[in-house]
């Protein structure tokens, strides 16, 4: 037990399998300091929501495991864990798809993230002011049935929820998909205000590599499964791969790390 | 006139009551569809089960009346809570059919059970209601209506006023009807699935008890509970399957409209078209409102 160490979550080259045969995840090592945001990136299927649900431990109800490698939360393993437990630990998942309670209200939905919390009327009413203070749009909302919501306000209602629950550590996939531009934007604001207002380590799956980017600390890319590279946030920013590869800046037709790497050693077999 | 009248409310009336009764037995079905999205097929044994263990505790131990019923009522939340245990935790991550087809094979584990404990023959379940018109509402309105009728009706409404409360107001209602919407995302954050789990089949288990102690006290307690919780599922398709109150108003309609249809134009049939009758009604609202009358509307944002 180490709860010193500066990382929140350190995952040591995990191998996630599905269905005892289809391999997700090869090799992924990434750590997650506390307080700070991490981009997870990659394209589809590359495995960050597989990364992700490692770590809340909500593979298993998707028939996936952890063969190799450790996963360490705050110090401990998590490998005995179930989700609820981990939500109970600090640990919570918006998962892909915003997932809101479509019959209920928003403020139902919100509610209904301090299940795990013991907290009392007066308390849970106090802690729901916290949270519209910094979604101001869902108090407006509060009574609306949640499925009638834009998809802006569903994303928010998934992280005002999951912020319900009290998380140390919040795991965010893919929490723009299929957003405009300026909701986006307004979404970052929020991650970054809940970040360092309530100082939540976040962890967050995204393909929209610039604006995930600029909102994080660190970043790591994933292919097939692989870790491919990593660095900190302004770093990849101005890489030349990351610019060519993954903000839409290309030459010569190169897709991913795999192609630049064979031709990194076809160059090299051929001096 | 007047006297065809007073017949027809007769009719109505009694249709409606009776109604209640299927409205129990939907109920049960309901809380569990609600929770796992399962056609829980072991209901009618649930029924048959529950019922059976009360007379027998009031019967072979002579255990007095309310207490056999606490006592029986406990039975079926242990029953829940092996349900989850050895059925539904192991089965967390199959698909619903695959449940479904538990729930088929819970059903018959707990029919065996139920004869090996208490005997096979049918018994007489007299509750103190008889099953005859109550003679104040025969003299002062000229309606020949079953006190036993009444009873389940009003046993029918306290349970839903209950069962509302329970969902609308407490916490572990919030969680019951979040899993409803949407069982991951509601693991995500912290609701302990088990729980609510737990929960549903204890709620439907003592939800079959009172309607198999209505059922028995008319029919005599038999292994026939055991279909006769069939009939719900016209009741379901009419009220929808996951809401509380159209399993009610299904009851209702169903009830009402076996009798009139019975009585009104069942002689032109040859009589007896109680049996099937219902189920022609929910043939026309698979066709024209599959959701049902109260059924969540699947919403889909366009």
């Amino acid at each position: 037990m180490n709860n010193n160490s500066t990382n929140i979550l350190d995952i040591k080259n995990i191998e996630v399998t599905y269905d005892d045969v289809i391999l997700a995840l090869h090799d992924v090592s990434l750590k997650v300091p506390k307080g700070k945001v991490v981009a997870l990136l990659g394209a589809n299927g590359a495995g960050k929501s597989t990364t992700l649900k490692a770590v809340s431990t909500m593979l298993a109800s998707e028939r996936g495991k952890v063969t190799k490698g450790s996963i360490d939360y705050d110090g401990s393993s998590i490998q005995k864990q179930n989700p609820s437990q981990m939500v109970g630990l600090g640990m919570v998942q918006v998962l892909e798809g915003r997932r809101c309670f479509g019959h209920l209200t928003v403020e139902e939905n919100i509610i209904s993230g301090a299940y795990s919390r013991k907290l009392s009327k007066g308390d849970i009413d106090q802690e729901l002011e916290k949270i519209y203070s910094y979604f101001l749009r869902l108090k407006e909302r509060r009574k609306s049935q949640a499925a009638f919501t834009s998809g802006g306000e569903q994303q928010m209602i998934a992280v005002a929820r999951a912020m319900m629950a009290k998380p140390k550590m919040l795991l965010l996939d893919e929490p723009t998909m299929g957003l405009a531009p300026q909701l986006v934007a307004e979404i970052f604001n929020i991650v970054r205000e809940l970040n360092q207002k309530e100082g939540v380590s976040i962890l967050l799956a995204e393909q929209n590599t610039n604006i995930a980017l600029k909102n994080s600390d660190y970043g790591y890319i994933i292919e097939t499964g692989k870790v491919m590279l990593e660095g900190s946030a302004e770093s990849l920013l101005n890489n030349d791969k990351v610019k060519e590869l993954y903000l839409g800046i290309s030459k010569k037709g190169r897709k991913n790390f795999r192609d630049v790497l064979k031709e990194e050693s076809l160059n090299k077999r051929s001096n | 006139m007047i006297d065809e009248l007073l017949f027809f409310m007769e009719v109505l009336v009694g249709g409606l009551l009776a109604g209640t009764m299927y409205s129990l037995v939907a109920l049960g079905f309901v809380l569990i569809f609600k929770a796992s999205a399962t056609f829980n097929f072991s209901q009618g044994a649930m029924v048959f089960f529950s019922v059976l263990a009360f007379c027998g505790f009031m019967q072979d131990f002579n255990i007095p009346f309310v207490l056999a019923f606490i006592l029986a009522a406990l039975l079926m939340v242990i029953v829940g809570l092996c349900t989850e245990r050895l059925v539904l935790r192991p089965l967390m991550n199959a698909s619903e059919d695959t449940v479904l087809m538990a729930t088929i094979g819970l059903g018959y584990v707990l029919e065996g059970l139920a004869q090996a404990a208490w005997g096979v023959e049918v018994r007489r379940l007299d509750l103190g209601i008889g099953d005859f018109p109550v003679p104040w509402i025969a003299d002062n309105l000229k309606l020949f209506i079953s006190a036993l009728d009444i009873t389940a009706g009003l046993v029918a409404a306290i349970m839903i006023i209950g069962l509302f409360l329970l969902f609308k107001y407490t916490k572990i209602g919030l969680g019951l009807r979040a899993v409803a919407d949407d069982a991951g995302a509601a693991s995500s954050i912290g609701i302990p699935l088990k729980h609510i789990m737990l929960l549903v089949w204890s709620a439907a288990g003592v939800v079959a008890l009172v309607a198999g102690m209505m059922w028995g006290a008319r029919a005599g307690v038999q292994f026939a509970l055991v279909d006769l919780a069939l009939k719900a599922l016209p009741v379901l398709i009419i009220g929808g399957f996951s809401s509380i109150p159209g399993a009610i108003v299904g009851g209702l309609i169903i009830g009402a409209t076996e009798k009139i249809l019975e009585v009104y134009i069942g002689p032109f049939f040859g009589g007896a078209i109680e049996g099937w009758a219902p189920y022609v009604l929910a043939i026309f609202f698979l066709l024209y409102r599959p959701e049902g009358l109260f059924g969540e509307k699947i919403i889909r944002r366009v």
